[in-house]
C-alpha cells in the first residue's frame, strides 16, 4: 500500500472517531479528531464539513465559514458545504448579526482583561442572549463570575456549555471549581454513594406491609381542614401571582399607551410652538420691511423737496445754497427720467465748479471760527471731488489746530503721498516735522 | 487555586466575519500526503 493510501486510511479512521464523538456531543474531542484527519488528508471533505458544523455549533461562525469555503475550493462539486453557506447567507441580516455579536465578544474579552468586569459581564450576557451556543462567551462569563465570587451564576453558564459540548475540558474544570465552592460537589458525592451503597437483601430480612387504619370522624374533619388550607395555599401561591402578573401586564400596557399619547401630544405641542416662532419671525420681518418702505418713501419725498430747493436757488444764482443742499442730497432715490436728467446737470456742475463753492463755504466757516462746520463743508467737497489737495490740507490744519494728531497726520500723509512735488506737499511735510 | 487573570489571558479574540478572507489565505493546507510526496521527490533527486 502506498503512502497516500495509508494517509487516507488514517484520515478516515480519525474522521470516524470524530463522527462518533460528535454524535455523543463531545464536540471538543470530535474537533481534535477531525483536525488530525485533515492533517493526514486535506481532501477528507466530510471531516472538514463536520469540523465546520462543530465550529458553528460552538458559536464560531467565522471559523465554520472558513472551513466550508476551503472545503468548497477543494471539492467544488457535490459538496454539502455549499448548502451550509447558502443557509447562513440566505437569512437576511443573519450574517451581520453574527458579525456584530463576535465583535461584541472581542470587546468584552478586552474589557475583562483590562479588569472592567461589570461592563464585560453586561456585554457578554447580551452576546450569549443573541447566540446561546457561543461557548467561548459562556466560558469567559463563567470566569468573570467566579472572579467576583458568584459561583452559582458561573455554574449556570458552565452548565450551558456542557449541554453544548459535554466533554469540554475547560468547562469541566471550571465546573468542578464552581461545585466545590457551592457545596454541590459534596451533595453529588453523597448521592453517588447512596446510589451504590444499598446492600444485598438477605433471606431473613422482613418487609413490613403498610397497614390499613380506620379513620375516625375527627380525622376526617382534620383532613377536610388540611384540604381547605392546601386549596387556599394553592390559590395564594399559584393563582394570585398569575392574576397579579396579568393585572400588572394590563396596567403596563395601559401606561405605555398613555405615555405614547403624552409623547404624541408633546410632539404636536413642539410643532405648534415652532410654527408660532416661525410666524412671529415672519411678522417681525414684515414689520421691518414696512418700516423701511415708509422711511424710504419719506426719504424720496425729501429728495424731491431738496431738488426743488436747488432749482429755486439755481434760478436765484445762489450757488452756495445749491452746493450746500446738493451735498446733503441722496440722488439715487430720484428715479423718474425728467428729474434724473435735471439731477445729472446739477451733478456735472458740482463736479466742475460746485465742489469749490463747498470748499469756499468751508473756508468762510473756518475764518468765522466755526471749525466743525468748516470740516463738514470740506468733507462734502471731497465727497464730490476727492483729489483736491488744498481741501485735504485745510482739513489737516484744522485737525492739527484741534490737536487731533492722528487724523491730521493721516491727511498730511495723503497730501504728501498723492500730490508729491507740490507746494502743499512741502508744507504738509513741514507740518508733520519731516 | 485558579488564577483568573492567567486563565483569561488564554482566551484569544474570535475570528471576525470580515477577517475570513485573510484567514483562508493564511491557512496552511499542507497535509501528510503532501509531506510524503515531497520526501519521495527529494529522495529520487
Amino acid at each position: 500500500m502506498d503512502y497516500a493510501n495509508r494517509c487516507r486510511r488514517i484520515a478516515n479512521g480519525y474522521y470516524n472517531q470524530g463522527l462518533e464523538k460528535a454524535k455523543i456531543r463531545d464536540l471538543s474531542g470530535a474537533a481534535e479528531c477531525l483536525k488530525k484527519s485533515l492533517h493526514f488528508h486535506k481532501y477528507q471533505t466530510e471531516a472538514r464539513n463536520l469540523l465546520g458544523l462543530i465550529y458553528y455549533e460552538m458559536g464560531e461562525t467565522a471559523e465554520s465559514l472558513v472551513q466550508w469555503i476551503i472545503s468548497l475550493n477543494l471539492q467544488p462539486a457535490d459538496n454539502r458545504a455549499e448548502e451550509y453557506i447558502r443557509r447562513i447567507q440566505g437569512k437576511l441580516g443573519r450574517l451581520d448579526a453574527e458579525s456584530q455579536n463576535i465583535r461584541k465578544y472581542n470587546q468584552s474579552l478586552a474589557l475583562a482583561k483590562a479588569g472592567n468586569d461589570d461592563l464585560a459581564i453586561l456585554q457578554l450576557n447580551r452576546v450569549v442572549e443573541i447566540n446561546p451556543h457561543f461557548v467561548k462567551a459562556h466560558l469567559v462569563l463563567a470566569i468573570l463570575y467566579m472572579r467576583r465570587g458568584d459561583y452559582t451564576k458561573a455554574g449556570k453558564s458552565l452548565y450551558k456549555v456542557l449541554q453544548i459540548d459535554k466533554s469540554h475540558p475547560k468547562a469541566l474544570w471550571y465546573m468542578s471549581i464552581a461545585k466545590a465552592h457551592t457545596g454541590r460537589a459534596e451533595v453529588e458525592r453523597k448521592k453517588l454513594n447512596n446510589a451504590f451503597s444499598h446492600r444485598q437483601m438477605q433471606d431473613d430480612d422482613i418487609i413490613l406491609p403498610p397497614t390499613y387504619k380506620e379513620t375516625t370522624g375527627w380525622i376526617t374533619i382534620i383532613n377536610i381542614m388540611v384540604g381547605l388550607a392546601l386549596g387556599a395555599a394553592v390559590i395564594w401561591f399559584l393563582v394570585m401571582p398569575a392574576m397579579e402578573r396579568q393585572l400588572n401586564h394590563l396596567h403596563n400596557e395601559e401606561m405605555t399607551k398613555v405615555l405614547e399619547q403624552v409623547n404624541q401630544k408633546s410632539l404636536a405641542l413642539s410643532a405648534l410652538e415652532e410654527e408660532k416662532a416661525a410666524m412671529e419671525a415672519e411678522r417681525n420681518d414684515a414689520m421691518t420691511n414696512l418700516q423701511a418702505m415708509e422711511e424710504n418713501e419719506q426719504g424720496v419725498v425729501l429728495q424731491y423737496q431738496r431738488l426743488v430747493q436747488i432749482l429755486k436757488a439755481y434760478e436765484a444764482q445762489d450757488m452756495n445754497t445749491v452746493a450746500a443742499v446738493y451735498s446733503d442730497m441722496d440722488t439715487s432715490l430720484i428715479t423718474d427720467q425728467q428729474s434724473a436728467a435735471v439731477v445729472e446737470e446739477i451733478r456735472n456742475y458740482m463736479e466742475t465748479e460746485g465742489f469749490q463753492v463747498l470748499a469756499n463755504l468751508g473756508n468762510a466757516a473756518r475764518d468765522g471760527g466755526n471749525q466743525e462746520e468748516a470740516l463738514s463743508y470740506y468733507q462734502k467737497s471731497l465727497n464730490i471731488k476727492g483729489d483736491n489737495p488744498q481741501v485735504i490740507y485745510d482739513m489737516a490744519l484744522i485737525y492739527q489746530a484741534r490737536e487731533e494728531r492722528d487724523q491730521a497726520n493721516e491727511l498730511f500723509g495723503q497730501v504728501i503721498m498723492n500730490f508729491p512735488n507740490t507746494d502743499l506737499a512741502s508744507l504738509a511735510k513741514e507740518a508733520r516735522g519731516y | 487555586m485558579i488564577d483568573f487573570d492567567e486563565e483569561l489571558s488564554y482566551y484569544k479574540p474570535s475570528l471576525e466575519i470580515e477577517a475570513i478572507e485573510d484567514a483562508i489565505v493564511k491557512s496552511d493546507l499542507t497535509d501528510m500526503t503532501d509531506i510524503m510526496m515531497e520526501l519521495i521527490k527529494e529522495r529520487k533527486e
